[in-house]
């Protein structure tokens, strides 16, 4: 059984790399078969926000990417509940679905349960 | 740089053969670039071209192997999702060989 | 299972400190690194958020990154040179770097 990996993604969507690198390592390993988890959390749901467009800005469309990840066998996706509810984010209009929402605690414990753990 | 000849329009290749420009692609297109592989596109082959274009649309990347499998289940079923009927009609490589001639990029997460 | 959180950014630049103490587990520690140490700066609020949990927190702080910022750890912390970074990466079970 190969070891099963977190990946907390915790920056914005549009202003550096490393949105795109934590969703790279996502699919990488989900297309690899591996068992993966994904916690947004920080400025990392901003990435969930509806209706972002990425055309405006000339590039890959991330947002349209996570979609994909269900498709690459990454259905654990998880949110911070503490981050939406700073950046003023409902948790029923995640871009996207299906998504768990986690309390602090809760958070605690998914970490908890994973092998290892990457935080970008 | 490589290039494809098709109806006296010039088409501009990567190194690996995929199209530089989406919006390149045509049926034309898609049948000079599976000449090139030896491939005589079938009805069979061109849902799945067709269904790679869906994909990108929507997800604006090119599917890996088992993307590629479960999409084509969800979609067409489980007798066309499979790795055989994929691996049959695309000479063993479908998510890279099936990208190119749907006019896709070169996926990037599969080896 | 047991997590050490690595941390090696400023607290007073981001929110790396403040959410890895939000999502802690029990048995969890962490070591502060880098522009992390600035933390211990007195007078602050990180400062205060860690003084107030001296309790219940493990924290290990990187002994030379400390004293090249010429900052003084409180008592109840815990300093290590880098062979001891290394030992305590082994004694948990996993390590979480906020990068």
């Amino acid at each position: 059984m190969p070891h099963s990996l977190l990946i907390i993604s915790r920056q914005p969507p549009w202003s550096g790399p490393n949105a795109r690198e934590a969703l790279d390592i996502a699919l990488a390993g989900g297309a690899f078969d591996l068992p993966l988890g994904m916690l947004f959390l920080d400025d990392g749901v901003l990435q969930l926000l509806p209706l972002q467009s990425a055309a405006q800005l000339q590039q890959k469309d991330l947002t349209a990417n996570l979609q994909a990840l269900s498709m690459f066998g990454v259905e654990d996706l998880f949110a911070c509940h503490t981050s939406l509810v700073e950046r003023g984010m409902s948790p029923n209009e995640l871009s996207v679905e299906p998504i768990q929402v986690l309390r602090d605690h809760e958070i605690a414990e998914l970490i908890d349960r994973y092998d290892q753990v990457i935080t970008i | 740089m490589k290039q494809l000849i098709v109806d006296g329009r010039t088409i501009a290749l990567d190194k690996d053969g995929y199209l530089e420009d989406l919006h390149d692609w045509s049926n034309e297109v898609a049948q000079a670039l599976a000449l090139e592989e030896d491939i005589a596109l079938t009805p069979d082959h061109w849902e799945i071209l067709e269904l790679l274009r869906a994909f990108y649309a929507e997800y604006q990347l090119s599917p890996a192997t088992r993307p590629l499998v479960k999409y084509t289940a969800l979609k067409l079923g489980a007798d066309k999702g499979n790795s055989l009927h994929l691996n049959r009609l695309f000479n063993g490589t479908p998510a890279k060989l099936a990208a190119k001639l749907a006019g896709l990029p070169k996926p990037t997460n599969c080896l | 299972m047991s997590t050490l959180h690595v941390l090696s950014h400023s607290p007073f630049a981001d929110s790396r400190l403040s959410s890895c103490l939000r999502v802690l587990g029990h048995e969890d520690a962490i070591l502060l690194c880098g522009d992390a140490v600035y933390a211990l700066t007195p007078a602050t609020a990180a400062r205060q958020t860690l003084d107030a949990k001296a309790d219940s927190l493990q924290l290990f702080i990187l002994d030379e990154d400390v004293k090249a910022r010429n900052l003084t750890p409180p008592d109840w912390v815990r300093s290590v040179d880098y062979p001891g970074f290394v030992e305590l990466s082994v004694q948990f079970d996993k390590v979480n770097t906020w990068l």
